[in-house]
């Protein structure tokens, strides 16, 4: 809002909550980064710490939900500022989610040392976590520049992301059965692809409370949904 | 910039400088005003001061108790006790009478006496003649008998009585020899001369210059009363009519304004102005009565009109437009809104304005002169009579009375006047005390 | 958008105080059996339009107003009207509580007194009972029928001009800010009240609690600087309005 609420306080308390947002946005996108790369290269102490990182992105999701109730409470905000602080609220629940899938990411890598690497599915695993990595930074940006078309693309997207995940899904099933010694592995790795894609859901839940924030009504069409393996309840 | 800057911290317990000085100022200024109340408090009890002790012997009367005969061959000389007849006997012969009577007692008493019959005679008033006269017309089988009755003594007794005469000054009084003096100590010895509470100051009409000690309020009380009814019933309709009209239903343009200006200043009008207007209208031009209380009444109704239109604008103003909103609202008309809800919450300070206003008319004298209210006036004025209409028998009023009295020679009318202003200071009192009151008791508080 | 039938109708109304303009063309319709309000910051018009209504306006010499304002499809600003029968019709809840200074028994029965609603005295009671019973203030003052309207408290006042409103069996109930004046408790039962007298009358409200106007209202008008900026459902004026003008007021960034 370029406007200025007339009370400056309130001003402050939901630029506050903003901040917050974008704090942990910050982090959760840092924590994928670094479980990819610790993936990618099997360090293991890089996992460790995605993992204990995890702690702050919890912290911040019950302070900004406790922030929120206050100014519900306090403020009566109306129209904007309440759409606002909802989808505040649903996006800290998502990105805390997010945070999560980076962490269990880095579990499994850790499960992973002493394994070999499968050639080729590690490759589109990464350039899947990248490919999510990309809608989240996307997502944020729309989120800070109220930008309702590059939330409507970023949710587009998720598309990719499924289909993505059907070939690695496809892919691990041939090494699987091609050599019965790397079922494990492909396990983890399919586990690991499993929580990307949930990531990218996530990240189109943002990208949903962004469009609703701003104009007020949650996009009318189905999401594309491009999963053909597994059941819609998700 | 800094809104907020830091100040030199100083303790509350010191007075600075600027503050000892304003201080200072209010206390000089609290001592004007007190001085200047003072002065005015002052004032007003030199001047009550002053009335009272003129004024309070009005109220006392010295008198004589006589004990005489009736000789029927003096006053009933037919002897058939026809009252026609014996209207032909004027006080002068019954003064003789009574002469004779009071001479006869003195002897009898042994009161010695070195003054011709004609001077012992004169210690009593000329009034006790008539008084003598009234009770053996209304009593004719009085006559041949003796009888006990009680008439006022001379003024210049009275005033030796009251203090205003001595032996020095009698000396040189034309009109009172020491030897009546004399006589009068003797018979105050024998309890037969006494001064008594006199009701007949406020009751007896007024009487000429040689009776002072006879002359009393009765008629200027009655007269002012008269007037006080006129006004009271026609100012108070015509003034709170007008104020309701001014107030709720006049339209906000040039013409109210120009009403409204003049209104303020007819209450600024001098009272003689209102007289020279009567004169005018009701004596030459309606031919009403000369000092009838009628036009008295109307001279003083037009005059007291502005000082209860304007109080009554007040009142009306006070009520909240609340309550008018709220009569509205609920579907009222103009007219009944003002008459149901506006006026009665109105009243008390409407009444009180009128009851004011009624205080002021009653002291006013300037305009009741110009219309003649200065004759001497010996009836009691009828409130209706048919050759003179309602309130149309001449008549004079308090203040008119008072201005009369002062005017007059004898001394003793001082002393008659100051005790008229007590009167009327007593009248206007108890009409503010009124006003008070009903202003206390219906006061509404919203 | 109604299903309901429209009350009051306004079309084109203008009104000008001497020279200015308070209410710069205004249309808008009033659904009956419902609650509307009223919100805009002070100075708006929101009460001007209120008081035209009613005619109250006529008590103000320099008040005009133009443009068509029909109740029941009747022009009530038409030659032939009356404004007194009109505000029998339509009854008016004030800012302050405004009680005549006369017992509560009186000051339900004079407008039904002066409309001649009764014949006799039991009508007249049964009238003030049901206006009591309406405004929930029967049970606190049956047994004080003839003491003063003035001893009651603040929100026992306001009932009772509410009591006084209803009396004269009116259709439409204007109120203007009815709760500014009281404290919270009494600001409830106030809303409460209103919310029960939706089903018999259309209800009108001014205020200038945003809270209030959501907590009580249907529909909800927003005026600012004399015009009417948005007109619609309560509910969706205060989570998604559709004039920014009224989003700003709404949230508190202009007023």
């Amino acid at each position: 809002m370029q406007e200025q609420h007339i009370s400056t306080a309130f001003d402050r308390d939901l630029e506050g909550i903003q901040s917050n947002i974008m704090k942990m946005g910050g982090l959760v996108e840092a924590a994928m980064i670094d479980s990819a790369r610790a993936l990618k290269n099997r360090d293991v102490e890089l996992a460790e710490r995605v993992r204990g990182d995890d702690k702050k992105i919890d912290a911040l999701e019950m302070l900004i939900n406790e922030d929120c109730a206050r100014l519900i409470a306090l403020r009566a905000p109306m129209a904007s500022d309440l759409r606002a602080v909802l989808s505040v609220m649903k996006i800290a629940g998502a990105l805390e989610r997010v945070g999560d899938y980076a962490k269990n990411l880095a579990k499994r890598t850790s499960l992973l040392i002493g394994s070999a690497t499968i050639d080729g599915s590690e490759g589109s695993l990464l350039r899947m976590i990248k490919e999510v990595e990309a809608m989240l930074g996307d997502v944020l940006n729309a989120y800070v520049a109220r930008n309702t078309d590059l939330a409507l693309a970023v949710r587009l997207r998720d598309h990719t992301v499924d289909q993505m995940y059907n070939g690695l899904f496809r892919e691990i099933l041939t090494h699987m059965m091609e050599d019965p010694r790397k079922i494990s592995t492909c396990m983890h790795l399919h586990f690991i692809a499993k929580n990307v894609e949930r990531m990218g859901d996530h990240v189109t839940n943002i990208a949903e409370q962004v469009i609703y924030s701003v104009s007020g009504e949650l996009p009318e069409d189905a999401r594309p949904k491009g999963n053909l393996a597994v059941a819609d309840d998700l | 910039m800094n809104l907020y800057h830091s100040k030199i911290h100083r303790s509350l317990l010191v007075k600075d400088a600027r503050t000892q000085q304003r201080n200072n100022a209010e206390l000089r200024f609290r001592a004007y005003g007190l001085t200047a109340v003072s002065v005015g408090i002052v004032a007003l009890v030199i001047l009550l001061v002053s009335i009272f002790t003129s004024g309070m012997t009005a109220f006392q009367q010295t008198k004589l108790q006589v004990t005489l005969e009736l000789p029927e061959a003096k006053l009933d000389k037919k002897g058939q006790r026809d009252l026609v007849a014996m209207k032909k006997v004027t006080t002068i012969g019954y003064f003789k009478v009574l002469g004779d009577g009071l001479i006869a007692q003195l002897e009898r008493l042994g009161v010695e006496t070195g003054l011709k019959a004609k001077e012992v005679r004169e210690i009593l008033s000329k009034e006790s003649a008539a008084t003598l006269r009234n009770a053996v017309l209304a009593d004719p089988s009085l006559i041949g008998s003796t009888v006990t009755m009680e008439f006022l003594a001379n003024g210049r007794i009275d005033g030796y009585f009251k203090g205003r005469v001595d032996r020095a000054s009698a000396q040189l009084d034309k009109n009172v020899e020491p030897g009546q003096l004399d006589i009068a100590d003797a018979l105050a010895e024998r309890r037969l001369m006494y001064t008594r509470f006199n009701f007949n100051f406020i009751l007896a009409p007024d009487a000429s210059d040689q009776r002072p000690e006879a002359a009393g309020l009765g008629v200027a009380i009655l007269g002012s009363i008269y007037m006080m009814l006129v006004v009271l019933f026609v100012a108070l309709p015509v003034g709170v009519a007008a104020s309701i009209y001014l107030e709720e239903f006049a339209p906000k343009n040039r013409l109210t304004d120009v009403i409204e200006v003049n209104i303020s200043n007819l209450a600024a009008v001098p009272s003689i102005v209102y007289g020279i207007l009567g004169l005018a209208i009701f004596i030459n031009m309606a031919q009403f009565n000369q000092s009838s209380p009628l036009v008295g009444g109307l001279v003083l109704t037009l005059m007291t009109l502005p000082r209860i239109i304007i109080p009554a604008r007040a009142a009306l103003k006070s009520v909240p437009p609340s309550i008018r909103d709220a009569a509205l609202g609920v579907g009222a008309s103009r007219m009944q809104t003002v008459l149901h809800h506006v006026l009665p919450l109105a009243a008390p300070g409407i009444l009180t304005g009128v009851i004011i206003g009624l205080g002021q008319a009653l002291g006013e004298t300037a305009p009741l002169l110009l219309i003649g209210m200065v004759a001497f006036v010996r009836e009691y004025p009828a409130a209706f009579t048919s050759d003179s209409g309602l309130f149309g028998e001449a008549s004079t009023a308090l203040p008119v009375q008072v201005f009369n009295w002062t005017q007059r020679a004898d001394p003793s009318f001082v002393e008659r006047a100051s005790g008229a202003i007590i009167v009327l200071l007593v009248f206007l009192l108890i009409m503010n005390a009124l006003a008070i009151f009903l202003r206390r008791r219906y006061e509404r508080r919203w | 958008m109604t299903k309901l039938p429209i009350k009051i109708s306004a079309k084109n109304v203008d009104v000008f105080y001497g020279a200015a303009h308070a209410i710069k063309s205004v249309d808008v319709e009033i659904a009956d059996k419902m609650v509307t309000s009223f919100i805009g910051p002070s100075g708006c018009g929101k009460s001007t339009f209120l008081r035209c209504i009613n005619r109250m306006n006529d008590t103000i010499d320099v008040c005009r107003v133009t443009g068509d304002i029909m109740i029941d499809m009747e022009d009530i600003y038409d030659r032939r009207v009356d404004p007194v029968q009109l505000r029998a019709k339509v009854g008016m809840v004030f800012q302050k509580p405004n009680p005549f200074p006369k017992s509560i028994y009186d000051n339900v029965a004079y407008g039904p007194k002066i409309h001649g609603m009764a014949r006799n005295k039991l009508e007249l009671d049964e009238i003030v009972e049901k206006s009591l019973r309406r405004a929930a203030l029967w049970n606190e003052a049956k047994d004080r029928l003839q003491e003063p309207g003035t001893g009651l408290s603040g929100g026992q006042q306001q009932r009772l001009c509410i009591a006084r409103a209803v009396a004269t069996e009116p259709e439409v109930l204007l109120m203007d800010e009815p709760c500014s004046a009281l404290d919270p408790i009494a600001t409830a039962q106030i809303e409460q009240l209103i919310d029960e007298l939706r089903s018999s009358y259309c209800v009108v409200i001014v205020t200038h609690s945003m809270a209030q106007a959501s907590r009580v209202s249907d529909r909800t008008a927003f005026f600012h600087l004399g015009e009417l900026v948005e007109y619609g459902y309560t509910s969706h004026i205060f989570t998604n309005p559709s004039d920014k003008r009224t989003e700003s007021y709404i949230t508190g960034r202009i007023g």
